[in-house]
């Protein structure tokens, strides 16, 4: 895998040696440069520090129990003003945040997927010429336009389909959601598609198949792990969304499988809290920090499972 | 995509079994479903455009772009401030973030370390990185709010509305005076004594409202007033009570940070710092290694061959990568929202890094949360002005990247 350029070994036994204070300045930059790349390991220290401390404040509290907050089914860290009986248990958004996902999902995934089957087996240049950029601007578009939009448009149409719906619901903002995962979808099981060989593609034709049967049954399976990968790492993107969810999935923080209600995510909550008057120390202040370290926990396993998917099960083709 | 070999070009129907028939129906009905999915996303993106530039452009003029929040009356609020301060925050998150990205960049693709132990760890960064671009922005946002902010509370608790914690530099404080003539304001330098308003008994150094150093004179009522005016101009009763202004310089410096533009622009240039490096990495892979075969043939050093010959190659991949990631970072609402609030009455663009500032989605965000109807419709207006300038953005990328 190295592909820094081999250094000659004329220049390696120093017969043609560089100056000697190009090899000492090389030495600092090479320094300063491994720094700014370890920097990064010293970010993800960071923020598992800072969510761990943080919420060490939470949990540490007498008020809070850990069963509680993993098996607890209602969340009034909101609602409630009096500590002592104030209920923290993650369920309500937990189970928010995976209406919104699921639902997203639903719409990303085998949107983004048979785009970018259409983009990588199908599509003539003058289509992609359209369709790409298209999603290039879907991808740009800040989420809280996307939010913008799930109160301004499918909040109501879905209230035009079904009266049932509230104003802020877990399938405006899914949808949303979806949509602005869609791109990312498509552009990694893009990548996926079209790094399998040619090869393999003349293969199915020769033997009589179709481009259906080509997409299908030979390239799809060759590129399983790159396509499942995109839709961990669109999942983990999903589950972080914040300000759509803000915007459109209401503040109400509720434990049920109903994507009509309203239903308070994770992220909502860290923003509703921050909006509201409750003081930087108290308990229930610090119990966004605790949610947090929960969401971070479950983004985190979702993009390593799709960067090792990735990593191990690429097939390698010459 | 291969074109298909010519004996399946020249494929008789007639020729060809049921089943065959049935195959290729088949795959003509899978690629409208192909076709009808991908155009699907293009009226998606359509419908989005068109709801919201129907919504918002008749609020789209003027006023709206030079005025600023106004929490009355929303005919006359507009988004100037927030303009202002997103491309001010933009910038310094660049300036943050580009060189420490690409030198990360540059140290992962250019200087892999043939130790066996330093390659394993080369293998943990390049991992951490694609973790670290998968952490939801929120989150940043929370490491902000406690390690620029708050500082983990190290320099005592940051109440709101309240001074605290230890200024460097920037800072001048004075005590305001009005002169005898009641015409100007004089400013009077503090000293020691950090009191909040200070008595004047005697002469002190003053400066007038431009900051140039004035002799003061300070008038006893008890005696007659001077009668000369340019002395009036820089004489005060003795006896009067002043009030401390601070006067900060832009690059004004504190501990703990507190919400400011400084905090804001660390905390987002932590969010684009992966994107930069993964873009950063992709146009450095796309420089094909012969260049730096030659160089290394010229007897150039490892650094030498980057910093002279792959990286001005690789330069117009770098750009394009920088300006997505400006765009990322334009539009990201949530860190900001966590490190700033949602405070949006400020009426001017940031001054100071210090500085409170507010930024067009957070702006966007207040106006789209709000109870009455013609903020909303502001919001639209507002996100009118935030695609137009992504679009400006996406197309210079789009523009580089066809002349790499």
């Amino acid at each position: 895998m190295n592909r820094g350029l081999p250094i000659p070994s004329a220049l390696e036994q120093k017969r043609y040696r560089p100056t000697g204070s190009a090899r000492r300045s090389e030495r600092i930059v090479v320094a300063l440069l491994m720094a700014c790349a370890l920097g990064t390991i010293a970010l993800s220290v960071l923020i598992v520090l800072m969510l761990l401390r943080e919420s060490w404040s939470f949990f540490s509290s007498p008020n809070v129990s850990l069963t509680q907050f993993l098996f607890g089914t209602r969340w009034t860290a909101l609602e409630v003003r009096d500590l002592e009986k104030v209920e923290f248990g993650i369920w309500p958004l937990l189970s928010g945040t995976l209406r919104v996902t699921g639902i997203a999902m639903l719409i990303a995934w085998p949107m983004g997927l048979i785009t970018a089957i259409y983009l990588s087996e199908f599509a003539s240049n003058r289509v992609r010429k359209i369709l790409k950029p298209s999603l290039e601007i879907l991808a740009g578009i800040p989420t809280v336009v996307f939010g913008y939009f799930a109160v301004l448009l499918i909040s109501p149409g879905l209230q035009w389909i079904s009266p049932s719906f509230d104003t802020f619901n877990a399938t405006s903002a899914g949808i949303a959601v979806g949509i602005l995962c869609l791109p990312l979808v498509c552009s990694l099981a893009e990548d996926a598609l079209s790094a399998v060989p040619t090869s393999l593609r003349e293969a199915v034709y020769s033997l009589g198949g179709t481009r259906m049967n080509t997409a299908l049954n030979v390239v799809l399976p060759s590129a399983l792990s790159g396509v499942i990968s995109a839709m961990l790492l669109a999942f983990s993107r999903a589950l972080g969304e914040t300000m759509v969810v803000a915007l459109a999935a209401g503040t109400l923080a509720t434990f049920t499988l109903d994507p009509r209600q309203q239903s308070q995510t994770m992220t909502g909550f860290i923003v509703e809290m921050l909006k509201s008057d409750l003081e930087y120390g108290t308990v229930q202040y610090y119990s966004l920090f605790g949610v947090a370290l929960a969401l971070f926990v479950i983004t985190f396993v979702m993009t390593l499972l799709g960067q090792l998917i990735r990593r191990r099960y690429r097939e390698v083709y010459q | 995509m291969t074109e298909l070999p010519k004996a399946l070009q020249e494929f008789k129907p007639n020729e060809a079994s049921e089943r065959t028939e049935l195959q290729r129906r088949r795959d003509r009905w899978f690629r409208a479903l192909c076709l009808a999915v991908g155009c699907s996303s293009i009226a998606i993106l359509f419908l989005l455009l068109v709801s919201i530039a129907y919504q918002g452009s008749s609020s789209l003029n003027g006023t709206f772009l030079s005025a600023s929040h106004d929490p009355e009356n929303p005919a006359r609020a507009g988004m100037y401030p927030s303009i202002v301060g997103s491309v001010i925050l933009c910038t310094l998150c660049a300036i943050i973030s580009l060189p420490i990205g690409v030198a990360a960049a540059v140290y992962l693709e250019e200087f892999q370390p043939k130790n066996r132990w330093l390659l394993r760890l080369h293998g943990l960064v390049q991992l951490n990185i694609a973790n670290l671009a998968g952490v939801p922005s929120v989150v940043y946002g929370l490491l902000g709010l406690t390690l620029f902010v708050y500082m983990f509370q190290l320099f005592g608790k940051l109440e709101q509305n309240q001074v605290s914690g230890i200024d460097f530099w920037g800072i001048q404080r004075y005590y305001q005076f009005v002169t005898a003539d009641d015409l100007a304001v004089i400013f009077v330098l503090m000293d020691e004594s950090r009191e909040s308003t200070l008595k004047i008994e005697s002469v002190r150094p003053a400066f007038d409202t431009n900051f140039r150093p004035i002799e003061l004179q300070v008038w006893d009522p008890a005696t007659p007033q001077p009668t000369d005016p340019e002395v009036l101009g820089r004489t005060v009763r003795k006896g009067d009570v002043g009030a401390l202004v601070e006067i900060y310089s832009w690059y004004y410096f504190r501990l703990p940070f507190g919400p400011s533009l400084l905090a804001a622009a660390l905390t987002l240039s932590l969010v684009i710092l992966p994107i930069i490096v993964i873009a950063s990495q992709e146009a450095l892979r796309a420089v094909p290694s012969s260049m730096r075969e030659a160089s290394a043939g010229m007897g150039a050093t490892r650094w030498q061959t980057t910093q002279q010959v792959t990286l001005p190659a690789a330069l117009p991949g770098v750009l394009t990568g920088a300006i997505l990631a400006m765009g990322r970072a334009i539009g990201e609402a949530a860190p900001i929202f966590v490190v700033l609030g949602g405070n949006i009455a400020k009426r001017t663009g940031p001054e100071h890094l210090m500085d409170s500032c507010v930024t067009m989605p957070i702006l966007i965000f207040a106006w789209a949360d709000n109870p009455v109807e013609q903020y909303r419709q502001l919001a639209a207006a507002a996100i009118i002005v935030l695609v137009a300038l992504l679009l400006v953005m996406n197309s210079m990328a789009i523009y580089l990247r066809g002349r790499s």
